[in-house]
């Protein structure tokens, strides 16, 4: 399902929930689960955290508290993107990725809710799921997860994030979700952002695409590119859209003047200009920055692309010396090394991917519930080890990568 | 008044059969009456825009389009005829149309006394018009129309109790005309926080409104306010050469108009800054390839015109079969 992803750590997690940051109890000694230094994935993996000895934040919050802090006193709430978060962490876009359909899509939606993590909804579930409205099967569709998440998450928590790209301009995603009565709750609490999506880890430079059976693409061509490649299927080629400096300027300034009560967030792919491209959107106002890693992504892509094309997210945070108010970052997260490691070098949040699918297709119930637990405690230790209390008291120099002279 | 002017009429059968709306309509008609006539004389042609196409409008603050199964292609009801005009210009060099438009507008829009989800509009192209063109034409309709009402329908006024005196400005025909970026320093001056980079919102339009004794235009949005169709100003780029007319006694908006973009390249450059999809454009773009003309025009909302001059509560009251955003009615 999930081919070189740390698929039965992840599944672990879920059904364990907190305790898992611990190797097994009843392994000990047999199983090195996780004990051994394996080979890192890349170079997020190889860096390491190094907490200092001298800690004078400790010292304040030991006067604080008036005791010796510990790693629950951790804080983790934050501000994401213009949404309240009980946790540095967001659920991304999973697109229209089968495995994210039906009733999983619904579970994790309800989930996210309950923990009170945003939660995007990725470009071409309505091109190919449906909006749910007039058409279709509803639990597959935009508006069963809207719906999921709106009735599972508390009071001025979380919030829903609906992504769209070129072609999903053309099914208005935006306008429908805007003026639907389903989603009038999240608007009118603040709740509800839509994110232009420039592009993907997976695929830096491609768009979005799909394979299809030959004949479902027959009423596509007029819309999409169509390619013959594999005999009865075929596969669909979303453009990746064309963007100038200028171009998603004009674009976000065009979001906030459409869509005045949503806020805005902009997903980008780990192109070399990041850096500008970055200012660009932060410029024109978009509440909140994604940048994928090219360890990101649940999508199809040609196989050389995750292999060679894109810059891996530790060197995306590096050419972002000054990060901006609200970076975002997905890539191959899911566990609280490459989190906390991410928020140190400047992100104000990590997305989750491919975990938050496996998390919740391991319990459909409480699996990414558990998952989230268990992360959230990792990151609270690795937090406090560092003499922090809060994730936005972390800097580079909590973080060392191997030839670093410090 | 109307006890129930925010939630609509409360049937169809009370709503067609009251005396308001006899005379709001008989109003409506003049103006419209006096609208076909001043436009005859200036040359205009009336054509008839179709209702549905392929592609329609896509900028409007918000709202969605409807789709049509057009045996099997996805077609839309019209937002507004734009694109239709502007093709319409390879007939004639001066044409209007009178025409219905579906919006379905967001939800917050169905109190704000100004939304429908289907309303109509008249909609003016001029062939090598300039801005300034296209608003001194917008101007000295709009003043026909009301002095044309006003001189004879003076029971249909009074039958609404409204005080026609309030016309002495605006049948004057001389309407104030300030630019975006004038009216949102206005805004902030009265504590207002206005986007320069957006399109007025609606309680700052109300507030500007307010103050005014007569219509007055604002021009010259930031790109980025607008769809692609407002043509960007070749000497100040970044700002669109454009205009709304805006009513007062906090009315607002009736009326929004521009240059028009109409060069090939230009043209898809602004429908991607607009975040929308070269692709689906292919019959206006394949037109503009080879050439339309260069024009200005506006387009003059009907049921909003009519309920400033009838002096109405709401813009449904000017409308036989209203439909409020998001409610259901026939």
């Amino acid at each position: 399902m999930a081919p070189g992803f740390p698929e039965k750590q992840v599944r672990r997690r879920a059904r364990r929930g907190a305790s898992a940051v611990f190797p097994p109890a009843d392994g000990y000694g047999r199983v090195l689960f996780g004990a051994e230094p394996g080979e890192p994935h890349d170079l997020l993996d190889a860096m390491r955290l190094v907490p200092p000895v001298f800690m004078e934040r400790r010292l304040a919050k030991l006067i604080d508290l008036g005791r010796e802090p510990t790693y629950q006193d951790v804080e983790l709430a934050t501000d994401i993107g213009g949404f309240h978060a009980t946790l540095p962490v967001y659920v991304s876009a999973l697109g229209s990725t089968r495995a994210a359909g039906g009733d999983l899509g619904l579970a994790l939606s309800r989930q996210a809710a309950a923990v009170g993590v945003p939660m995007v909804i990725g470009e071409n579930i309505v091109p190919v799921n449906g909006y749910g409205r007039l058409d279709g099967d509803a639990s597959r569709s935009l508006l069963g997860r809207l719906t999921a998440y709106a009735e599972h998450v508390g009071d001025g928590l979380g919030g829903v994030v609906v992504q769209q790209s070129t072609e999903d301009a053309d099914a208005e995603v935006w306008n429908l979700v805007y003026s639907d009565p389903t989603a009038r709750p999240l608007l009118d609490s603040g709740r509800l952002a839509f994110e232009l999506k420039v592009g993907q880890g997976a695929k830096p430079g491609l768009g979005g695409m799909t394979v299809l059976d030959a004949a479902a693409a027959a009423g596509l061509e007029d819309q999409f590119g169509i390619d013959p490649l594999f005999g009865d299927r075929v596969l669909r080629a979303s453009s990746p859209g064309t963007f100038t400096a200028e171009i998603l300027r004009q674009q976000i300034r065009l979001m906030r003047n459409n869509f005045p009560r949503a806020r805005v967030w902009v997903k980008l792919y780990p192109g070399r200009d990041l850096a500008a491209a970055v200012r660009v959107a932060v410029e024109a106002g978009a509440d909140a920055v994604t940048v994928d890693g090219a360890e990101g992504g649940t999508g199809w892509a040609p196989t050389v692309f995750p292999a060679q094309v894109g810059l891996p997210l530790a060197e995306c945070l590096r050419r972002l010396p000054e990060p901006p108010p609200c970076l975002l970052v997905s890539g191959r997260i899911w566990e609280g090394g490459r989190a906390v490691k991410s928020l140190a070098l400047g992100a104000r949040a990590v997305g989750l991917g491919r975990a938050a699918l496996l998390a919740t297709a391991e319990d459909p119930h409480d699996g990414l519930i558990r998952f989230l637990e268990c992360l959230a405690t990792e990151m609270r230790l690795l937090v406090s080890a560092l003499g922090q209390y809060t994730p936005g008291a972390l800097g580079p120099d909590d973080v060392w990568a191997p030839g670093d002279g410090r | 008044m109307t006890e129930n002017h925010l939630t609509g009429p409360a049937n169809p059968r009370a709503h067609l059969t009251s005396p308001a709306l006899h005379a709001t309509l008989r109003i409506q008609n003049k103006l419209l009456a006096a609208a076909r006539d001043h436009l005859a004389e200036a040359g205009f042609t009336e054509i008839h825009p179709p209702v549905i196409g392929p592609v329609t409008d896509p900028c409007s603050r918000g709202s969605k389009q409807v789709d049509v199964d057009y045996y099997g292609h996805r077609y839309k009801l019209m937002t507004s005829a734009i694109l239709y005009k502007q093709a319409s210009l390879l007939a004639f060099d001066k044409i209007y149309c009178i025409a219905p438009n579906v919006r379905l507008e967001p939800l917050e829009t169905a109190d704000t006394s100004r939304h429908l989800a289907e309303f109509h509009q008249l909609d003016v192209e001029w062939a090598g018009a300039s801005k300034e063109q296209a608003v001194q034409l917008a101007e000295d309709l709009v003043a026909q129309m009301v002095r044309r009402a006003v001189a004879e329908l003076p029971q249909e006024f009074e039958v609404l109790g409204r005080d026609v005196g309030m016309f002495a400005g605006l049948v004057k025909g001389v309407f104030p005309r300030i630019t975006h970026a004038e009216a949102v320093e206005r805004l902030h001056a009265l504590g207002h926080g206005q986007s320069p980079d957006a399109e007025l919102d609606w309680d700052g339009e109300a507030l500007l409104s307010a103050q005014s004794d007569r219509p007055f235009f604002v021009t010259d949005y930031p790109k980025g306010s607008r769809g692609f169709t407002d043509r960007e100003s070749p000497t100040a780029p970044g700002m669109l050469r454009n205009f709304d007319l805006i009513a007062s006694d906090g009315f607002g908006e009736l009326c929004s108009g521009s240059e028009r973009t109409f060069e090939y390249a230009e043209a898809v450059t602004r429908m991607r800054e607009t975040g929308e999809n070269p692709r689906k454009y292919s019959w206006y773009l394949d037109l503009m390839r080879e050439g339309i003309p260069a024009s200005a025009g506006f387009g003059l909302g009907v049921e909003r015109f009519t309920r400033y001059v009838a002096g109405l509560d709401a813009v449904w009251q000017a409308n036989a079969f209203p439909k409020l955003p998001g409610v259901v009615s026939p």
